[in-house]
């Protein structure tokens, strides 16, 4: 039964947001396409029901790319199927999601290798070769993070 | 204790004192009085006291005679603010529960929007009596402090709850509390100035009614 | 426990990218209403800040505060603020420590002079001394005192460090008062509420971490980015308060419709905080939308506001008997007067028949 139909009430129903960010979205691509000046939509800090991005996901679409990326939590990008307009949708190890944004890039930073992270593997790798252990496989996050000590 | 804790508490208690210690004592104090016996012979036809209070409370609803044309304006407007407050205090949802908090007896409310257009009219309509106070030259000579501080009590509460209820000026909790503060204020002058006049008007109409009838007034 | 290197180099040592910093900032934008642009600039001074050390202070309190903090919603992605920062003590936590937990705060000041984040939750007595609250012999008053004087700020979670809260509740018995009340040369950030959303905890101390500052304040000293809007402005119900469609009680069919709960005493209008869009336990719930409304809890003083289920807008005393005692007293004052008058005029027309017949 359910006892609150308010409760459903707000979540469910269309508010032609989607429309409005999709112009938004038009305009920053054009933008992007002219300058090359990335820009992030942050689609859970504006007034939009899960019915908007519901709608505003299936007009933009899927394209060629799609990606899951495993650092606390599953993250899921894709680009849709307008270049240069990428879906990138994080969520926590509950599955929940945490943020979503829409970023008019080529290649969103959470895909990119970040220049440290690269010189620390380069280093990393050089350990293991001098070690001659290269049968120990590398860490990856979960294993990381269940190592420190959390409260609670 | 922040400001609407003390409108709540202290402010609206002391007002809620103050209000039915003076009311009971300016009621007692008329109606308790003994009255004037008028010893002279009715007027022959002279209507029952009973007929002639309520003829006469009801003939004052409206301008009459010689004084209709200069009574018009005052009286319809009169009619509009008074209904306008009644459909506020006794619509307004918030109002009943502050009342139904007070008695124990509740009714249903009207919309928001509603009582927000009538709280506009209201708030003009009163603006328009001061207005008329003012520029009057007569109702300028015979108004008094009283009239202008009954007046001030009135326009308050109705000024603040426009604000209230539109956010206007501060954050709501500090406009509520202004506006129950105002409520405050005007329960306190309510038994000792013409506020009293709406427990009174209709007794003194009444009174009047009965004196000319037993003189043989033809009205 | 003093660490030089950056929370870069710490993570990745752990062999966590600089992916989950970048995911991590976009989460606090999210819940901070930052700028999306600010994603990045947020990534990159987490990870070249250096762990931040936090001394955790818990006063007279339920350890809800605590319970709150620890059950935040998204493990792995929240919990990171834990790898963020350097809990060097924390009371009731390290309670079984006993004096090596009191070293421990005493070595991470020496460590961190300035630099350190004190952490409050509950209330301070000052009544009698500050006898009804000590740890390891020492006053709470005290203790905060000597454990704020080097601190960078004050953070005080929950609104028994924030405002007193339940232990300043009428009658007060032991004196209690907000941290605000006795530390006045430190900025003091307050995140109140019985107890706080968890998000609007960790957020603010990451973001003290991202931007080396405080975020900005209202004049209870709250961070806006939480406690900008009242519940009643993001409230779901509030289409129903518009449309003056109200319960009238918590089993009517106003109730079981979901629609505004005014009449039952919500405090919404006047309670800030982010119950209504953060929700809690994961966004499942809050409490209006559990059906109860809202208590206020993150207002000062919402203890001693009257019945929790009398509305906003009915007097907190009401017709009692002081306002009965009144009547009763102005109608005898009423009734003497008119009694005098009478008297007055009976003497009047007893000397006028004198009068005449003498």
């Amino acid at each position: 039964m359910r006892l609150h139909d308010a409760a459903d009430c707000c979540s469910s129903e269309a508010t032609g947001m989607a429309g409005a960010v999709l112009n938004e979205i038009a305009e920053l691509l054009e933008h992007f396409a002219k300058t090359g000046e990335e820009t992030i939509v942050d689609l859970r800090g504006l007034p939009m029901t899960d019915a908007d991005r519901a709608a505003l996901e299936d007009a933009l679409g899927q394209g060629e790319v799609t990606a899951v990326v495993d650092v606390a939590g599953p993250s899921e990008v894709w680009e849709t199927s307008y270049a240069g307009v990428w879906w990138v949708r994080h969520r926590g190890a509950d599955e929940r999601i945490t943020s979503e944004e829409i970023v008019v890039t080529r290649v969103p930073a959470i895909l990119l290798s970040h220049s440290d992270d690269v010189r620390a593997s380069a280093s990393r790798l050089r350990e293991t070769l001098a070690s001659d252990d290269v049968t120990e496989p590398a860490q990856t996050i979960d294993q990381g993070l269940e190592e420190t000590s959390h409260v609670g | 204790m922040d400001l609407l804790d003390f409108a709540r508490g202290p402010a609206l208690q002391v007002g809620l004192i103050v209000f039915a210690f003076g009311v009971a004592w300016r009621l007692a104090a008329l109606l308790l009085l003994p009255r004037m016996q008028d010893r002279s012979k009715a007027r022959e036809g002279a209507p029952t006291a009973a007929i002639a209070s309520g003829r006469e409370v009801l003939r004052r609803m409206w301008p009459q005679g010689a004084f209709a044309e200069a009574t018009r304006f005052s009286v319809i407007n009169g009619y509009i603010f008074h209904l306008g407050l009644a459909i506020i205090v006794f619509g307004g949802t918030p109002h009943i529960l502050f009342l139904r908090d007070l008695f124990g007896i509740s009714w249903p409310g009207l919309p928001t929007n509603i009582i927000n257009g009538v709280s506009v009219i209201t708030f003009a309509s009163l603006l328009l009596a001061l207005a008329r106070r003012i520029n009057d030259p007569v109702l300028r000579l015979i108004s008094t402090a009283n009239d202008y501080i009954s007046w001030a009590m009135t326009f308050l509460p109705v000024a603040t709850g426009l604000l209230a209820i539109s956010h206007l000026g501060a954050r709501y909790e500090t406009l509520l509390a202004i506006h129950l503060l105002s409520v405050a204020a005007f329960l306190v002058w309510f038994p000792f100035g013409k506020l009293m006049h709406a427990f009174l008007v209709f007794v003194s109409r009444g009174t009047t009614g009965v004196h000319l009838a037993h003189r043989g007034a033809q009205l | 426990m003093s660490d030089d290197r950056t929370l870069g180099e710490v993570m990745t040592s752990r062999g966590v990218s600089r992916r989950a910093f970048l995911k991590y900032a976009s989460y606090l934008a999210t819940a901070m209403a930052l700028p999306a642009s600010a994603t990045s600039v947020i990534a990159q001074s987490l990870a070249t800040a250096r762990r931040q050390s936090v001394i955790w202070l818990s006063f007279q309190e339920c350890t809800g505060c605590t319970e709150s903090i620890t059950r935040s919603y998204s493990p792995t992605l929240e919990d990171l603020i834990f790898d963020f920062i350097s809990l060097d003590y924390h009371h009731t936590l390290m309670s079984v420590s006993g004096a090596a937990a009191e070293h421990a705060r005493e070595q991470a000041m020496k460590d961190n002079k300035g630099k350190y984040i004190v952490i409050v939750d509950g209330s301070v007595p000052i009544k009698d001394g500050g006898i009804y609250s000590t740890i390891a012999g020492v006053t709470n008053e005290q203790m905060l005192k000597d454990t704020v004087k080097d601190a960078f700020a004050v953070v005080s979670v929950g609104t028994c460090a924030a405002f007193g809260g339940i232990p300043h509740a009428n009658p007060n018995p032991t004196g209690a008062v907000a941290v605000s009340d006795i530390i006045k040369d430190k900025p003091i950030i307050n995140i109140p509420g019985c107890p706080p959303i968890p998000e609007a905890m960790t957020g603010t101390i990451a973001y003290l971490l991202s931007f080396g500052k405080l975020p900005e304040l209202d004049k209870l000293n709250r961070p806006l980015a939480f406690f900008g809007e009242s519940i009643h402005d993001r409230c779901y119900r509030r289409p129903f308060y518009e449309r003056g469609m109200f319960a009238d009680s918590f089993d009517d069919e106003g109730a079981r419709k979901g629609w505004c709960l005014y009449k039952v005493g919500c405090k919404g209008p006047i309670a800030y905080n982010a119950c209504a869009t953060l929700k809690w336990n994961g966004g499942i719930s809050f409490p209006i939308q559990s059906g109860h409304g809202c208590l206020g809890c993150s207002e000062p003083n919402f203890w001693d506001k009257g019945s929790f289920y009398k509305p906003l807008a009915a007097a907190t005393a009401g017709i009692n008997a002081e306002v009965g005692a009144a009547a009763v007293v102005g109608a005898a004052i009423g009734a003497t007067a008119a009694q005098i008058i009478k008297k007055r005029r009976q003497d009047v027309a007893d000397r006028a028949i004198k009068k005449v017949e003498g």
